[in-house]
C-alpha cells in the first residue's frame, strides 16, 4: 500500500478522534504513548557504530489505544527517518504499522487487526515485540479465546507475521487449551496442591518453493504445512513449584538447519522452592532443531513463531553483559541455578539492616550430535543426555547491604566463560572475571548520589579482524546525581588498560515528569542494557549525541 | 470429570484441525526438480518448421471429451506434424478414476490447469494453442471445433526459433537433447519445458452417450513434466545464428509406464508472458 | 520530518488533555504465580486506592523501589488501606523466577505474571519501572516512571490525598 496514504489515514484518524474524545460523543478513554529516540553519530570503527550518511537517526512512535467498555481499538504510528543504529535499515519509512479492533469480555473476546500472543512459554508460539531491540513479529489476522468454565481458556488464532513493513508470505493457525484442575474439578477446589494443565498446536502453512538440494538437477521436496505442538504444566504446593514444558516441531527444513528433515523437540522444567526471605531455583532446558519461521528462507530474526529463552540470566552491569548469550535454536543444553538468600537483621552477617545474598549460575552447552548428512537429509542424530563443546557457562554472587538510613550497598562478582562460535566465529573460549561495587547515598529527601565502579579481567585476545569492541581487561566508574525530584545527570567511562583501545565516555542528562521522561546523552555508548536515572532499557551502539523522549498519557 | 472429558474432546478436535504436519518420507525428501540442463553450443537446426503446441484438458468422467479426441486426431493428420498434442486431467471431479481403471492425473498438469484458469473455468474439454493470450486470459476454447483457425495462425508464420528433441533409454534413465537455432533475434527471456506423454493407455471413458467404454484408448496422456514445471532457463543471447544444445537425464519415469509408447515433447516459451514460441517431439528410443 | 514532530506533539497535547479519568483495563489476561489465568477486573480493593507497579526481575530500580516499599508497606495499608499489585513483566526467561524471587524478597504484594505484555500495552508502560495510582473508583489518578531513592515518600503523599478522596494536581 502507499505509504504516504497510510500515514496521512493514521493522521486524520488520530486527529478526528481526539475531539470526539474530549466532547464524549463517543464516550471511553483515548490512551497513548509516545516515544522519540535519535542521535546524531559520528564514526567510530572500535564500537561497531559505523559512519552513516544521514547527520539525524530518528525512531518514533506513537501507539494511541481508544477504550470503551469491552470494545477497544488502537493504532500504531512508527517513523525510522533513518533507522537508528542497531536497527535493521528495512525499517526505513513511516506509516501505520499496528492497528486493530477488539472486543473482550469476560468469557469471550475477540481481536481483529494485529495482535501479540504467546502459548505456554512461548516454546511453540510467541508473537511479540521488543521496540528497543526492533523486534516485531506481530501476527495479522484473528485471535479469539473462549473460557466456557472458570480456569478453562481456549485460545485459537489464525494470522500472517509482520516482518518490518511489509507481511510474511507465511500462515500460522493455532489452538491452546490451558485448564487450571483445581477450579474444574470440585474436589480438589481447595487443595493446598494447585495443577494447570495445557496445551498448544501451531501449523504453518507455505507454497512451495523451488531449493536446490545437494544432488545437482534435484530439488528439495518441501513441506508445505509444518506443525507443531506442545504439552505443559505448572504445579505448586505451598513453596515448591514446579512446572515443565514439552515442544516438538514436524519436518521444518528451513535456512537455519540448513534444509534439515529431522524433527524438532524442546524440554523445559523448573523447579523451585521458597519461603519468606529464602528462594531457590533450578532450571534445564535441552532446545533441538527447534527454529521454527513462519518463512523458511527467512535469515536474522524475524518472523520467528516462536521463541525459546535463553536459560542464563539477563544480567544488567555493563561488564557482565559483555559477552551476552543467545539461545541456539538449532540444538544446545542449559542448566541455571538460583539462590537468593536474606540475612536476617540483628544477626551477625545480618547486622542492623539485613543482608540480602543472591547467587546465580548457569552453563549452556552443544548437544552432543552424530552427522548423518547435509541439506536434504535427516541431517543428524543426537543423544538425548550427552553434550557438546560449552557454550557459555557464568556464576554471579551478589551482596546487597544497607549500611545506614541513607546508604546501600552492593558488591558483584562474576565469572563468564564465553565461546565465540555462539556468535558465528572460531575461537578459544573467553574467560572473564568481574567485580562491580554500586552504593547508593540519599544525601537527602530530593539529592541522591549512586556511584558504581567495575572491573573485568579477561583473557580474550583482542582482534580487530574479528571483533573490534573486546580488548582484554577494562575498569569502569559512573557517577549519577538525582536532584530536584525530576532532574539527574551521570557521568561514566570504560577504559580498555591494558591495550588501551576503547574508552567509552558518556555523560547524561535527564528530566522526569509524571510519565514524560527526557534523556540527552553524549558520549560512546556500547550496546545493550542500561540501567541509569531509574530506569533499565536497550540502547543500541552510538557514539555523538542522543537523545530520547517517552511520555504515556 | 464430565468437563474435563469436553475439554479433551475439544482440545482434540482443534488439534485436528489446526495441527496439521506434512510429513515426508525419507526417499523422498529430494525430487527431480528441473533438470541437470547443461548447456553447449550447438550444430543448429535442419528443420525450421514453425508447430503448434495443443493442450487438451480432458477427464473419463466428461462426457464430450471423446468428440475433442476425435476433432484433435483429425486435425493432427491434416497437419502432418505441425500439431503437437498433449492430454490433460488435471484435479477436476471429471478426473476421478474409476475402479479398477488407471489414474492419469499428474500434480504438474494440474499445476499448469490452475495457472492458465482452466480448473476455475471449470468447462471440460477445454484446449489452449500454443499458450495464447486472449483479450484477458488465455485463449481457452472447446476443442471441438475452432481448433484449425487457432493452429493455422501459428503454424503459418515463419518460426523465429527451430527445434529439435532426441531420445534415449539406456541403463535406466532417458538421455534427452535439445537442439535450438534462433532463426530471427529474438528478445527477452526464454524457457526450455520438457515432458513425457504416454500413447494407447486403456483406461475407462464415459462416451457422449453417456455409457461407460472401459476399453477406451487415451493417447498422448502427460505422465511427468521433466523439469520445473516452467521449464529450465535457456542459456543463450538471442541473437539470429545462435545455435544450442542442451542435454537433460531423467529418471523419474514410473514402472507402469510402457516407455516404449512414450514421447519426448520439448517447447520453448517466453519466460514473462508462457506463450509458446516452438515445439517438437520425439519418441524414446 | 517536521511534519512528524508536529503530529506527535499535537498527539501528546490532545492525549494529556483528557487523560485524567482512564480506568483500570478490565479484561487483559494475566496469570497469577499458581499459573492460573485471569483477568484484569480482579484487581480489586473495596473502593481503596490500589498502586499498581510494572516491574521485571531483572530491573535493579525496579526491585530497589518495591524492596523500598517493603519497608514501610504494613504501615501504608494500615493508614491508608492502599493495596499494591506488582505487574511482572519478565518473559519465559525468568517468569518461572518470579514467585520465589518475590518470596526470597519478602514482598507481601498482590503479583501477577504479563508474560504476552498485554498489560503493559493496554496501560501504555514504555519502561519499567512505571506506578499508577489509582483510586477508589479504579481510575488512575497518577501515574510516574522511574525510580530514585525517597520517591517512595512523593507516592505515599499523594495515596493519602487519594484515600481522603482529595484531587491530586
Amino acid at each position: 500500500m502507499n505509504k504516504k496514504l497510510i500515514t496521512l489515514l493514521a493522521l486524520l484518524a488520530s486527529t478526528a478522534l481526539m475531539p470526539l474524545m474530549a466532547q464524549g460523543i463517543m464516550g471511553g478513554h483515548v490512551t497513548g504513548n509516545i516515544q522519540m529516540d535519535g542521535q546524531i553519530s559520528h564514526r567510530d570503527t572500535t564500537i561497531g557504530a559505523s559512519e552513516v550518511p544521514e547527520k539525524l537517526l530518528m525512531n518514533a512512535r506513537a501507539d494511541i489505544l481508544y477504550t470503551n467498555g469491552d470494545f477497544s481499538a488502537g493504532l500504531r504510528f512508527e517513523a525510522y527517518q533513518h533507522p537508528m543504529l542497531g536497527f535493521n535499515s528495512q525499517y526505513k519509512g513511516q506509516g501505520l504499522a499496528n492497528y486493530f479492533v477488539s472486543y473482550k469480555t469476560q468469557d469471550f473476546g475477540i481481536t481483529a487487526g494485529y495482535y501479540y500472543e504467546q502459548f505456554g512459554n512461548g516454546m511453540v508460539l510467541r508473537a511479540y515485540e521488543d521496540r528497543y531491540l526492533g523486534l516485531d513479529n506481530a501476527l495479522l489476522g484473528f485471535n479469539v479465546y473462549y473460557r466456557p468454565w472458570d480456569g478453562v481458556t481456549f485460545k485459537g488464532l489464525v494470522g500472517k507475521q509482520r516482518v518490518y513493513w511489509n507481511i510474511g508470505e507465511g500462515l500460522v493457525r493455532g489452538l491452546d487449551a490451558e485448564v487450571s484442575l483445581n477450579d474444574v474439578v470440585k474436589r480438589w477446589s481447595e487443595a493446598t496442591t494447585r495443577v494447570t494443565l495445557g496445551g498448544s498446536f501451531v501449523s504453518k502453512y507455505e507454497e512451495d518453493e523451488s531449493i536446490a538440494s545437494t544432488i545437482p538437477g534435484y530439488k528439495l521436496n518441501l513441506p508445505k504445512n509444518v506443525g507443531a505442538g506442545a504439552v505443559r504444566m505448572d504445579l505448586a504446593h505451598g513453596g515448591f513449584g514446579l512446572q515443565a514444558e514439552y515442544a516438538m516441531k514436524g519436518q521444518d527444513p528451513n535456512i537455519m538447519n540448513d534444509y534439515i528433515y529431522k524433527n524438532g523437540n524442546a524440554l523445559w522444567v523448573s523447579a523451585s522452592y521458597s519461603q519468606k526471605g529464602l528462594s531457590a531455583n533450578l532450571q534445564a532446558k535441552r532446545v533441538d532443531n527447534m527454529g521454527y519461521k513462519s518463512v523458511r528462507s527467512q535469515t536474522g530474526e524475524m518472523l520467528y513463531i516462536n521463541y525459546i529463552p535463553a536459560i542464563n540470566k539477563e544480567q544488567t552491569y555493563a561488564f557482565l553483559t559483555m559477552y551476552p548469550y543467545a539461545t541456539q535454536s538449532t540444538g544446545e543444553m542449559g542448566l541455571q541455578g538460583d539462590f537468593m538468600y536474606k540475612f536476617k537483621k540483628e544477626t551477625l552477617l545480618g547486622g542492623k539492616y539485613g543482608t540480602d545474598l543472591h547467587i546465580n549460575s548457569s552453563i549452556i552447552t552443544a548437544l552432543d550430535t552424530t552427522y548423518l548428512g547435509g541439506r536434504g537429509t535427516n541431517g543428524y542424530e543426537s543423544s538425548y543426555f550427552g553434550t557438546g563443546e560449552l557454550y557459555y557457562g557464568d556464576l554471579t554472587v551478589e551482596i546487597a547491604k544497607k549500611l545506614s538510613n541513607n546508604v546501600k550497598f552492593a558488591f558483584t562478582y562474576g565469572y563468564v566463560v564465553f565461546n565465540p562460535i555462539v556468535e558465528g566465529h572460531e575461537g578459544d573460549l573467553h574467560h572473564n572475571n568481574v567485580l562491580v561495587g554500586d552504593v547508593t547515598w540519599k544525601l537527602n529527601k530530593h539529592n541522591v548520589l549512586r556511584f558504581e565502579a567495575e572491573w573485568m579481567g579477561s583473557d580474550s585476545q583482542y582482534d580487530k579482524e574479528v571483533d573490534d569492541k573486546r580488548c582484554g581487561d577494562w575498569i569502569m566508574g559512573l557517577v549519577e546525581y538525582n536532584f530536584a525530584k525530576s532532574w539527574f545527570v551521570s557521568a561514566s567511562d570504560q577504559y580498555c588498560y591494558n591495550d588501551g583501545v576503547g574508552n567509552y565516555y558518556n555523560l547524561s542528562v535527564g528530566y522526569n515528569k509524571g510519565a514524560m521522561r527526557l534523556q540527552v546523552g553524549y558520549g560512546k555508548q556500547r550496546e545493550g542494557l542500561l540501567c541509569i536515572g531509574g530506569v533499565c532499557r536497550q540502547v543500541p551502539a552510538s557514539n555523538g549525541l542522543t537523545f530520547s523522549l517517552t511520555h504515556s498519557f | 470429570m464430565k468437563k474435563l472429558f469436553k475439554i479433551f474432546a475439544i482440545t482434540l478436535v482443534g488439534s485436528l484441525l489446526f495441527g496439521a504436519c506434512d510429513k515426508i518420507e525419507e526417499n523422498e525428501y529430494v525430487v527431480f526438480g528441473g533438470a541437470a540442463g547443461t548447456w553447449y553450443d550447438g550444430d543448429g537446426v535442419a528443420d525450421h518448421s514453425q508447430r503448434a503446441f495443443l493442450e487438451k484438458y480432458t477427464g473419463v468422467r466428461c462426457t464430450n471429451c471423446p468428440k475433442a479426441d476425435d476433432a484433435i486426431a483429425t486435425a493432427q493428420a491434416a497437419y502432418n506434424g505441425k500439431l503437437i498434442a498433449v492430454a490433460i486431467h488435471d484435479s477436476s471431479v471429471f478426473t476421478t478414476p474409476f475402479v479398477d481403471s488407471p489414474d492419469l492425473r499428474t500434480d504438474d498438469g494440474d499445476a499448469w490447469s490452475k495457472a492458465l484458469g482452466v480448473f476455475s473455468a471449470g468447462s471440460y474439454p477445454a484446449a489452449i494453442v500454443s499458450r495464447t493470450p486472449a483479450t484477458t486470459g488465455w485463449d481457452l476454447f472447446t476443442p471441438t471445433s475452432g481448433i484449425e483457425s487457432r493452429v493455422d495462425a501459428i503454424v503459418n508464420q515463419p518460426a523465429s526459433i527451430a527445434i529439435a528433441v532426441e531420445s534415449k533409454l539406456e541403463e535406466g534413465a532417458v538421455t534427452i537433447g535439445v537442439d535450438l537455432e534462433f532463426l530471427q533475434d529474438v528478445d527477452g527471456e526464454l524457457t526450455l519445458t520438457l515432458l513425457l506423454m504416454e500413447d494407447g493407455i486403456v483406461a475407462t471413458q464415459v462416451q457422449p452417450d453417456g455409457t461407460r467404454q472401459t476399453d477406451y484408448t487415451h493417447n498422448h496422456v502427460l505422465r511427468d513434466v521433466i523439469t520445473d514445471l516452467w521449464g529450465l532457463d535457456v542459456e543463450a543471447d538471442g541473437q539470429t545464428g545462435t545455435a544450442r544444445f542442451v542435454q537433460v537425464k531423467y529418471d523419474r519415469y514410473d514402472e507402469d509406464w510402457d516407455l516404449t509408447k512414450c514421447h519426448v515433447v520439448a517447447f520453448v516459451s517466453d519466460k514473462a508472458t508462457k506463450r509458446v514460441l516452438n515445439v517438437a517431439e520425439c519418441e524414446v528410443q | 520530518m517536521k511534519k512528524l514532530i508536529l503530529t506527535l506533539a499535537a498527539i501528546v497535547l490532545c492525549g494529556s488533555m483528557m487523560a485524567q479519568n482512564a480506568k483500570l483495563p478490565e479484561n487483559v489476561t494475566l496469570k497469577t504465580l499458581d499459573g492460573k489465568t485471569v483477568q484484569s477486573s480482579v484487581i480489586q480493593n473495596d473502593g481503596k486506592p490500589i498502586i499498581i507497579s510494572f516491574w521485571a526481575t531483572w530491573c535493579k530500580p525496579c526491585n530497589k523501589e518495591l524492596d523500598a516499599i517493603r519497608e514501610v508497606y504494613e504501615e501504608w495499608q494500615d493508614e491508608t488501606g492502599v493495596k499494591l499489585v506488582a505487574i511482572s513483566i519478565d518473559d519465559a526467561r525468568a517468569a518461572s523466577r518470579v514467585k520465589p524471587w518475590v518470596n526470597g524478597h519478602e514482598w507481601e504484594y498482590e503479583v501477577y505474571l504479563d508474560q504476552n505484555q498485554d498489560m503493559k500495552r493496554a496501560m501504555n508502560v514504555v519502561n519499567v519501572p512505571h506506578v499508577f495510582l489509582l483510586n477508589g473508583e479504579g481510575e488512575i489518578v497518577w501515574q510516574h516512571t522511574t525510580y530514585t531513592e525517597g520517591s517512595e515518600e512523593e507516592l505515599i503523599e499523594l495515596v493519602r490525598k487519594v484515600a481522603k478522596g482529595e484531587p491530586i494536581e
